[in-house]
């Protein structure tokens, strides 16, 4: 079970490890199910363009591409109910401090971080475990995939909903499902890549997502406020703030 | 000598251009060996009304022709009795035998082919064609729907196509002369469609196949988004769009480039609103009117809910009268994604700026 906060020494460089395996396997579900989602839900969205005809010919007919899409949606919203329950329950037994919960501070970042890049001062803002674009980007995506999941499932049994709502929902549901979707596909190809690929800092590739581990250099740059508590309670194994530092979300 | 031999070669070149022009002349009326006799020889015996003759099978073929009804038909005028019925020249006639009477028509069903040469080939591509070759002698022939003698325009007037395919497809032709269409192609309309306006005249396909279903949409949008036609009865042109846009209609478009490979079926226009006895959607009979849509739903959504046919938006577009719902949730994030782009995209090139001034 990897923590947050062990320090590994290897020859060559330090490594803190950042993500738990968990939080690694959950990363790598939703990727997977998400690019499986944009590629049998877009020639859907996108019918008429002949690319769309392409895909759905070749992925073997558009029976296969929904039945696809409907298999990915709901692993999607297991994966993303588990997640949500595990987190919560870690939280309840006190395990993990829910540090993905947007703060004042993270608005002052913001705003500190735009004037800094705007040059309108040349203060910068000091991160801790999270930062505001990581909350941006995490609490879009769980309040994008609830928006996907409940319009999805109403697409799915447009029967049973009608039951006690008016017609009228399901043309709507797909209305936001196929609008969200392609929302969470720009926010991904725009923001993610570009934070996770592209960003001088990273490039070409943060691989801590993947491997859990973030070195020691980048630690102390990007989230000097968690490796600053980190260094103090490795000093007192007996800190209270332990907690932030173990298995975060 | 000079003379005589310039005068001989003279003489030669014309003998030799006369022979070329007799040759020419003389080849058709020398390749047959008979002339053909005209009409009035034929009817000589074939105005007779009592003329006929008993088939093997106990059936009576009458011989007798009317010469003034044969002049009254398209071909009166024009055609002579031996361009028909080519195998008879002479009198008297060639030994023919026909065990029965459709055993004749077959005999001369080819015979329309030397002039009407298009259309004899569309036939062969035909429904009632492959009745034939598979060995069905009721399967209609040229003269079944034209008439042989009688031979009138056909489509004149209009409902006459229809009368027609009833001989056959009676219980159909019921339905039809009750529909919006034929109610309309009886009174005189001939913008209706009749049999041959969807199903074709000669090249009929098979309607059963899962092909032609799923070409149902194209097939009704030829008049249904002909702007000047629908415009005359106030009808949207906006309901192929707004078919294909949706569910049934991006599946039909699907199967159709898979060529049906599948056992899945989806609606097209005819599921809803009838074959046959399709009806105007303001009868209160139809089965699209509102009160009777649940049904149909039900057809394909087994246990189809009271709202459930609301989930379709009967070819309406959103707007904020019809669907506000869906007009505002579009509405909603027409701006929110442009916004939400712009927002992220104006910081990464923030960001970048940043470094690039910092260096």
């Amino acid at each position: 079970m990897a923590r947050g906060g062990e320090q590994v020494i290897s020859m060559k460089q330090q490594y803190w490890v950042r993500f738990s395996r968990r939080q690694r396997i959950e990363h790598f579900l939703v990727m997977t199910l998400f690019l499986l989602l944009a590629i049998t839900g877009f020639p859907q969205k996108f019918f008429d363009m002949a690319w769309s005809q392409w895909l759905i010919v070749n992925l073997g007919g558009i029976d296969r591409v929904r039945w696809l899409h409907r298999l990915s949606g709901v692993l999607f919203a297991i994966v993303a109910v588990s997640h949500l329950a595990v987190v919560l329950s870690l939280a309840a037994s006190k395990r993990v401090t829910l540090n993905m919960i947007p703060t004042k501070k993270d608005f002052r970042d913001a705003i500190i971080t735009l004037r800094y890049y705007l040059g309108l001062s040349e203060e910068q803002a000091s991160f801790d475990r999270y930062e505001y674009r990581q909350k941006f980007e995490y609490w879009g995506l769980i309040l994008g995939g609830l928006i996907m999941i409940s319009t999805g499932f109403i697409l799915y049994f447009p029967i049973f909903w009608t039951g006690f709502l008016p017609g009228e929902v399901i043309p709507a549901a797909n209305v936001a499902h196929s609008s969200e979707g392609l929302l969470a596909f720009l926010i991904v190809i725009i923001w993610h890549i570009y934070n996770a690929h592209l960003n001088p800092d990273v490039f070409p590739f943060d691989t801590s997502i993947f491997t859990g581990k973030i070195s020691e250099e980048r630690m102390e740059k990007e989230h000097p406020l968690e490796y600053a508590r980190l260094m103090a309670a490795d000093m007192e194994p007996s800190g209270t703030n332990e907690e932030d530092s173990r298995e975060g979300k | 000598m000079i003379m005589n031999r310039r005068y001989s070669l003279g003489t030669m070149l014309a003998f030799a251009g006369v022979a070329i022009l007799w040759l020419a002349l003389a080849y058709p009326s020398s390749a047959g060996e008979t002339p053909s006799p005209d009409n009035d020889f034929c009817l000589g015996c074939h105005s007779n009304r009592e003329a006929e003759l008993v088939l093997p099978s106990g059936e009576k073929r009458s011989l007798f022709v009317d010469a003034e009804t044969f002049a009254r038909s398209v071909h009166g005028g024009k055609l002579r009795c031996t361009d028909c019925h080519s195998d008879i020249s002479t009198y008297p006639h060639p030994p023919r035998s026909f065990k029965n009477l459709r055993e004749f028509a077959l005999a001369y069903h080819e015979t329309c082919k030397s002039c009407h040469f298009d259309n004899y080939t569309k036939t062969l591509d035909s429904v009632h064609y492959a009745l034939l070759a598979k060995g069905n002698l009721k399967a209609p022939l040229c003269v079944d729907c034209h008439g042989a003698h009688n031979i009138s325009r056909p489509g004149v007037p209009k409902s006459r196509i229809s009368a027609t395919c009833s001989r056959c497809h009676q219980a159909i032709y019921d339905q039809y002369k009750q529909s919006v269409h034929g109610e309309a192609l009886q009174g005189g309309n001939t913008d209706a469609p009749a049999c041959v306006d969807c199903h074709r005249a000669h090249n009929i396909e098979d309607p059963r196949t899962a092909s032609f279903r799923l070409s149902t949409p194209e097939l009704c949008a030829r008049c249904h988004t002909d702007e000047k036609l629908m415009k005359k009865y106030g009808l949207s042109t906006q309901v192929l769009q707004t078919y294909l846009k949706d569910f049934h209609g991006m599946t039909a478009s699907a199967h159709r480039k898979e060529q049906g490979k599948t056992s899945v079926v989806t609606a097209v226009c005819t599921d809803c609103h009838g074959v046959h006895d399709i009806l105007s959607v303001k009868d209160p009979r139809s089965s699209v009117m509102k009160a009777n849509l649940q049904k149909v739903c039900a057809k394909c959504h087994a246990g189809a809910t009271e709202n459930f046919p609301a989930a379709w938006l009967s070819h309406y577009q959103p707007s904020p009268d019809k669907a506000p719902l869906v007009y505002y949730v579009r509405l909603f994030y027409q701006i929110f994604i442009p916004f939400v782009i712009a927002g992220l995209v104006l910081q990464i090139l923030l960001h970048i700026w940043r470094v690039v001034v910092n260096r």
